[in-house]
């Protein structure tokens, strides 16, 4: 009878022992959001015929990144009835940086060659891009023409 | 060495030290596996926790980066390009076409029912997240990860794609490295059984040391050796139950030695008795033998013959009357040692009854008795007989011993009443002093004979304590033997009888 407190503890103390070792299976446990990055296409920003942003699918087969969906952007909107506010270039090639919530776009066309509807487009072509691909909505993005930087600033049409 | 008798080795896991032993071995074994165990619980915890949350990073940060590139609605290329972005023993799923690798070649088969029911059923919006489960597939640990690959729109809206991603990854590292927590945590806690043992044979050996000690006093005082003691080491429990020895052994030594005292005394007393019953008995037997001789020749009785039977008569008469006197002052005596000697209290004037002492005996001539003019008040609280028998006995014995004229001077003070007897004597030897009182002590050897029973000073002494008063003796200046009595105004034992008196109409 007077060693049974000690008896008690030590049957716990080897229970737990059994019953502790190695990784313990789980039933299912949720983590961090899900991934997304996959569209049908690429989504560009012209202006209608009264000078609004509007928003037009390109169906690539894939979202593509920001550079491309900028490269096509800076295409043109071809045949579909919108316009644009940035001149025709035949160079499209630019350049993205990404750091934390600020997107740098470097284009190939100089500030006199883009009016401000047509930095919108860029700023909002960029910026839903970035959305798409799982890039934090609170992003801002600064354009990097030939001759000047302008201040970082968000998408008109977005939020 | 021979192997401990099973009575030896029972008494020793049930004995205090045993049980001492047993209890910090447990108390100590039991915390260190605790600790240990707690440890391991937690370390083990927070590793499969970072192993599966880096998994899971991973996987979404994989998915995400290869998703933009990849074809939708996918074909089977596409299926597969993801795939082998995501690495080994992956699966990705589009409604029924499949492109799994290693564990998942064959299809979404191993996949846990479970998990691909969850992560169906995500409706992915807002709430689209990765979702994860350790299974075990041939009997090893697996970590499968599981997530919908959901399409987001420009605005932020996320619907599902109808893909579905799924990794796993083999956890047999993990539970290597948590084996190795949980054997160095054993290791560490056997390592504390030895210490554990080496401590409480030392705490056991602190207690135990001074219980031997205390047993081993207790043995010499049961043998009869008063005086063994232990010296008290703290301020603990132990130290204070050596101190209560020690007192008890001191309370049995001194009660023991008063019994001794007690009974060396009596012993003593009786021999005395003896002693002083047998002389006058001697006397008396010749006396009588002498009378019988003269009577047996009363045919022709002779003038010396007269002379001689009227001296023993004499002789027998004077130590008859002595030996009643002995027998009286022996009464006395034990009445005083029994403790039921009674008292009768009344007003005393201390003079007076000195007075009546001296003029009964026939003492007047050689007796002065004096008193300073002016005091009245020699008035004590007292037991006139036993007063009268006290100055009886310390003029009588100043008279025999000393030689008259005896002076008797009372003197008053505000507590009590001082009488002093002073003899016109050599006074006593300064070693006899301190045993004037004691029974049948004689001071004058030589003279062995004597008219006293040799009790009389010390009933002098015990009637005096009776009185709460001192009684003393000393040696005048001016030669001569001087005997202090000193009685109390009110002694505290008369109080309470002297009140009811009072009461009394």
């Amino acid at each position: 009878m007077r060693h049974r407190p000690f008896a008690t503890a030590w049957a716990g103390l080897a229970l737990i022992a059994l019953t502790s070792c190695g990784p313990q299976l789980s039933t299912v446990e949720e983590g961090p959001s899900a991934p997304t990055g996959i569209a049908a296409g690429t989504t560009l920003y012209f202006l209608d015929d009264d000078g609004r942003l509007t928003a037009q699918h390109r169906e690539t087969g894939r979202l593509g990144t920001v550079s491309e969906a900028v490269s096509l952007l800076l295409t043109g909107p071809g045949g579909s009835g919108l316009r644009t506010g940035i001149e025709p270039t035949t160079v499209t090639r630019n350049q993205v940086t990404v750091n934390g919530e600020l997107m740098s776009v470097r284009v190939p066309v100089s500030s006199a060659e883009v009016s401000a509807e047509g930095i919108d487009q860029i700023v909002c072509t960029a910026f839903a891009s970035r959305v798409q691909s799982g890039g934090p909505d609170r992003t801002r993005v600064a354009i990097e023409f030939t001759d000047r930087p302008e201040a970082p600033r968000s998408c008109p049409a977005l939020g | 060495m021979r192997p401990p008798s099973p009575r030896r080795l029972l008494r020793t896991t049930t004995g205090l030290r045993g049980r001492l032993i047993i209890t910090v071995v447990s108390v100590t074994v039991l915390g260190a596996t605790g600790a240990a165990w707690a440890g391991v619980q937690r370390s083990a915890t927070s590793l499969i926790e970072i192993n599966q949350e880096h998994r899971t990073e991973d996987l979404v940060s994989r998915v995400t980066r290869a998703a933009p590139s990849v074809l939708y609605p996918p074909d089977a290329d596409a299926l597969d390009q993801l795939r082998g972005e995501i690495g080994e023993n992956s699966l990705v799923v589009h409604q029924d076409a499949a492109s799994g690798e290693g564990v998942f070649a064959t299809g979404t088969a191993l996949v846990p029912a479970q998990l691909r029911e969850a992560v169906r059923a995500q409706t992915a919006g807002e709430h689209g997240h990765v979702l994860s489960q350790r299974v075990e597939i041939d009997g090893t640990p697996w970590l499968v990860i599981g997530a919908p690959v959901v399409v987001t729109e420009p605005d932020g809206a996320r619907t599902p794609s109808g893909i579905e991603v799924y990794s796993a990854h083999d956890l047999t590292p993990v539970r290597d490295q948590v084996d190795a927590l949980v054997r160095g945590a054993a290791t560490t806690t056997a390592a504390t059984l030895p210490l554990a043992v080496l401590l409480a044979l030392l705490a056991s050996r602190s207690v135990l040391r001074p219980v031997a000690r205390l047993r081993e006093t207790a043995q010499h005082l049961a043998r009869g050796e008063l005086d063994a003691r232990v010296e008290p080491t703290g301020v603990d429990e132990l130290a204070q139950l050596t101190r209560t020895i020690n007192e008890m052994a001191a309370s049995l030594q001194e009660s023991i030695n008063s019994i001794a005292a007690l009974e060396e005394g009596s012993r003593r007393f009786a021999a005395d008795v003896s002693h002083e019953l047998r002389t006058p008995l001697t006397t008396l037997t010749a006396a009588v033998e002498v009378l019988h001789d003269v009577l047996s020749r009363a045919e022709a009785p002779g003038v010396s013959d007269e002379a001689e039977a009227r001296e023993s008569a004499h002789l027998a008469v004077v130590e008859t009357r002595r030996l009643v006197e002995l027998v009286e002052d022996i009464m006395e005596i034990a009445r005083f040692d029994a403790g039921t000697a009674r008292l009768r209290w009344e007003r005393t004037d201390l003079v007076k009854v000195i007075s009546a002492c001296v003029r009964h005996r026939g003492w007047t001539r050689d007796v002065v008795i004096s008193s300073p003019a002016g005091e009245d008040d020699r008035e004590v609280v007292a037991d006139r007989r036993r007063v009268d028998v006290v100055v009886a006995n310390l003029v009588g014995n100043a008279l025999a011993h000393g030689g008259a004229p005896v002076r008797v001077d009372v003197t008053a003070t505000g507590e009590g009443v001082t009488v002093r007897v002073t003899d016109s004597g050599p006074g006593i030897p300064e070693d006899a002093l301190p045993h004037v009182f004691s029974r049948f002590y004689k001071a004058d050897t030589s003279r062995s004979r004597t008219t006293g029973s040799g009790l009389g000073l010390a009933i002098a002494r015990e009637n005096a304590l009776l009185h709460d008063g001192a009684i003393s003796a000393a040696n005048h200046p001016d030669g001569g033997a001087a005997f202090t009595l000193w009685l109390p105004r009110r002694p505290t034992r008369a109080t309470c009888h002297l009140r009811d008196e009072e009461q009394d109409p």
